[in-house]
């Protein structure tokens, strides 16, 4: 038996080599982390262990005993949007949209790191990343917007 | 909240024809590949406006990325003079929705967009009707205003629709010959606007085919054959029947599905199955000289533009060029791969499943089970990407027949692997082409033979003419024999075509010495055509010069579904390296209801036409794929985005073409162009990269 801390809930889960991203999607039914590969390839699982991206599809239960893990369904706070969820609207950095909530947990962690990410680096942090749709330079706007709409509620 | 099922819901509905209107020629290839469909009503409901005021407008079409949802919900809130965000639009349910042949081919904004404003229309027309007799005033005296009828003049009398509404229960006819909103009276179209389903897309409440989770539904992982065409000759299931987590093995015919409480353990008892194959045709280990099958197994020749006579005209040329270029396959690759859940209730059926046809595969799966169509259910949901390959479903069938078995709902998810390997992927395709030309550039003579692989003709035909004035000219394809299955990408193989056609273009403007955006210039008399052309060399800062010029400046100009498109690539090459750094594409799709919707659908094209250009190859021996996933097959991601700027150029009155296909037909020929100019090396094959190394 494992405890785990999803969006601020505690949660037990029975299997300690339960698949991460599995466990979140069908055990706690938070749907919004996706698979795309399986291989930790193309990000779309990623979740937040205390505030690090992880990729959950390559992870067991087990092995983030104890932390407290962020979905994209844990960022609104009262049903106001994340600033980076905010900025992907704002920018329409989307097609298709399955993607999106592992660049949208990538990105929340690069801007916790980095207040004011250049370009460069917020094309780094995504790199890992797949938009198949390929609305890379939307996603790097949105990211950038979402930095200084942070750095300027910090101020 | 409203009723939103159309069959039921209050207020005024309109119906009208399920057909919305013959489909154009460009799309004969949709109905002799999936011919299989057909409406079993010839009136739906297009859209209802509620007691409350705000609308729903049904369509049968998906949203798989391409902001239909919002361009359509546009087109239906600017006739019916509403707020956007007062407009719901439902999709492809087939329970809910108009029969759809299927969504491919930019057809949603061209006919059901226009299908959509016609109804809402009729509806504001209705709405104005409602209110004359309300007021006892002439309906020419009325209008239309934010969701409000109001009388002209200071002081009129006016009515909210839901005023209008209440108590009522209204039906109207569409009316085809409805005056549709000028654009001077656009206040929503041709305006830059936010995706509407932007929220779900960012909380994660969008719910995709592969989210969807019903009562006692098992996991399945299905036994998947080591080759294309494999016939499974036996099965060992015992292993797999104990393994943990497994609560039975179903076999139906070759169909073999493990079911279990996990995907996990479905794949782990699927892993353990033994199973014995035929394997058909080359052995695995036997590699296939691909270009000489393309053209030694060519059949069927199809002429799609012919006049005069090329091969008296190569006589009179003062120049004469002959190329042949190579195209391999590639994958379509959608971020989320297929899945689908199936439900039985008695004889009834529902499948969840993220398929560019609904319609189409309820048909598929009525004929299988041998039930009438309106016992089957298909529903769309959000669909993570497709690109023409979610127009098969197998995984549908794959999941409504283990359930039919196991007795309970069925889930099938394909890994990523799975999803790329038993897949269909864009032709492959060997081109020739002959050019003659005078010393100015100008062509006399131009001779095209496409071969491409597979036995779906229509894919290679598509985009195979050429635009430019040439008196002499003949454009062959040919079917070829195909080692892998091939199906629809986004453009069918005009993007392959015209990489042959736009690489050889500037082959005869390195051979005269003439600019190349100037040599497609003087042999373009197609005014729309000039126009992508000289927009996008003037935004991009185009100066002419002669290739090489060493500037790693590209170019080539394309036409899909309707819409026109040019292309500038600005790159540098690195030894084996290609880094396209910027790129400017202008777009006439005519009438652009959502102008950021189309640039958002070019800049995505650009990124995925630069994959096929630079990385994108599937490799194989026999039937046997060899790089399924994403460690052996490179996809673009951020770090090799170019920075992509779109020029919209389309004129308000002229209708609305597609804007999902064109900007990923000449983007490829931009590139293999702009290296040329960099380099002074031509390359003919794909992907470039490779090529390089």
């Amino acid at each position: 038996m494992v405890t785990l801390q999803i969006n601020g809930q505690t949660r037990d889960a029975p299997d300690a080599a339960r698949n991460l991203l599995s466990y979140i999607r069908f055990d706690a039914r938070l749907t919004g982390t996706k698979y795309g590969c399986g291989e930790g390839l193309c990000g779309a699982c990623t979740v937040l262990v205390d505030g690090q991206p992880l990729r959950a599809c390559t992870t067991t239960v087990g092995a983030v005993a104890g932390g407290a893990i962020t979905t994209v369904e844990g960022l609104a706070r009262d049903g106001v949007l994340h600033p980076v969820q905010q900025a992907f609207v704002e920018e329409s950095a989307m097609q298709c949209g399955y993607c999106i909530p592992g660049f949208i947990m990538t990105s929340v962690a690069l801007l916790g790191r980095e207040q004011r990410p250049t370009r460069g680096q917020i094309r780094e942090a995504l790199s890992l990343n797949m938009c198949r749709c390929g609305t890379y330079q939307r996603i790097l706007d949105a990211v950038e917007k979402a930095a200084q709409a942070t750095e300027g509620a910090a101020r | 909240m409203s009723d939103r099922n159309a069959a039921t819901a209050a207020g005024l509905r309109i119906t009208g024809d399920v057909h919305t209107g013959p489909p154009p020629a460009r799309t004969s290839y949709a109905r002799a590949a999936y011919a299989n469909t057909a409406p079993d009503a010839t009136k739906a409901t297009w859209l209802v406006v509620h007691a409350d005021g705000t609308a729903t407008a049904y369509a049968g079409k998906v949203e798989y990325g391409q902001g239909i949802r919002t361009g359509l919900a546009i087109e239906v809130a600017d006739e019916l003079r509403l707020p956007v965000a007062a407009v719901e639009v439902v999709l492809g349910d087939t329970e809910l929705v108009p029969w759809d042949m299927g969504t491919f081919g930019s057809q949603s904004t061209a006919r059901v967009g226009l299908q959509l404003r016609k109804a809402a229309a009729t509806a504001r027309e209705a709405l104005l009707e409602l209110a004359a007799d309300r007021f006892d005033l002439p309906a020419g005296g009325l209008r239309a205003e934010a969701g409000r009828v109001k009388a002209d003049g200071d002081g009129g009398r006016s009515a909210t629709y839901a005023e209008l509404l209440a108590g009522q229960s209204v039906e109207r006819e569409l009316a085809d010959d409805v005056a549709l909103m000028p654009p001077a009276g656009f206040t929503q179209m041709a305006r830059p606007q936010r995706r509407i389903d932007a929220d779900a897309r960012v909380t994660g409440a969008a719910v995709y085919a592969r989210d969807v989770m019903v009562d006692g539904m098992l996991f399945a992982a299905v036994l998947r054959w080591p080759a294309a065409g494999a016939r499974l000759r036996d099965v060992d299931t015992s292993t797999a029947e104990r393994m943990p987590g497994v609560a039975r093995v179903v076999r139906d015919g070759h169909l073999v599905g493990v079911l279990a409480d996990s995907d996990e353990h479905a794949a782990a008892g699927v892993a353990v199955l033994r199973a014995q194959w035929d394997e058909p045709g080359e052995s695995p280990a036997t590699p296939v000289d691909l270009p000489a099958l393309l053209v030694e197994s060519g059949r069927d020749p199809y002429v799609t533009q012919e006049a005069g006579a090329p091969e008296d005209a190569f006589r009179g040329a003062a120049g004469v060029l002959e190329a042949t270029y190579f195209i391999p396959y590639v994958s379509n690759a959608p971020m989320e791969p297929r899945a689908a859940v199936a439900r039985w209730d008695g004889d009834r059926l529902t499948v969840w499943a993220g398929t560019q046809r609904p319609f189409g595969i309820r048909s598929e799966l009525a004929q299988r089970f041998g039930i009438e169509e309106s016992a089957v259910r298909v529903i769309a949901p959000e669909i993570g990407g497709g690109f023409g390959s979610k127009s098969p479903y197998p995984v549908a069938h794959e999941a409504a027949r283990l359930a039919r078995i196991a007795g309970c709902p069925v889930r099938v998810a394909y890994t990523r692997a799975e999803d790329m390997a038993y897949a269909t992927f864009r032709p492959a395709a060997l081109i020739t082409i002959k050019s003659g030309f005078m010393s100015d550039g100008k062509l006399v003579a131009w001779r095209f033979e496409g071969y491409h692989a597979g036995d779906r003709p229509f894919l290679g035909r598509r985009g195979s003419e050429t635009p430019y004035d040439v008196p002499h000219v003949k454009v062959t394809t040919y079917t070829s024999d195909s080692p892998l299955p091939t199906g629809s990408y986004r453009s069918l193989g005009a993007a392959v075509n015209h990489f042959a056609r736009e690489s050889h273009m500037d082959e005869i403007a390195a051979a005269v010495g003439i600019d190349t955006v100037e040599l497609r210039l003087r042999n373009l008399s197609d005014a729309r055509f000039r126009r992508v052309l000289e927009r996008a060399a003037a935004a991009h800062g185009w100066s002419a010069e002669a290739p090489p010029s060493k500037r790693g400046q590209g170019v080539a100009i394309g036409i899909d579904v309707g819409s026109y498109c040019a292309t500038v690539a600005q790159l540098d090459v690195q030894g084996s390296e290609v880094r396209v750094e910027r790129v400017t594409a202008a777009l006439d799709c005519g009438l652009t209801v959502n102008p950021d919707g189309a640039r958002n659908q070019v800049e995505g094209s650009v990124v995925m036409g630069m994959g096929t250009a630079l990385y994108e190859a599937i490799d194989f021996r026999g039937g046997r794929v060899l790089n399924a996933g994403f460690t052996r097959y490179r996809v673009p991601r951020s770090s090799d985005a170019p920075a992509v700027q779109v020029e919209l150029v389309g004129d308000d009155d002229t209708p609305s073409t597609g804007a999902g296909e064109p900007g990923i037909v000449p983007i490829a020929a931009a590139i293999a162009n702009a290296v040329f100019d960099r380099t002074g090396t031509r390359l003919r094959e794909l992907p470039l990269q490779r090529v390089l190394r």
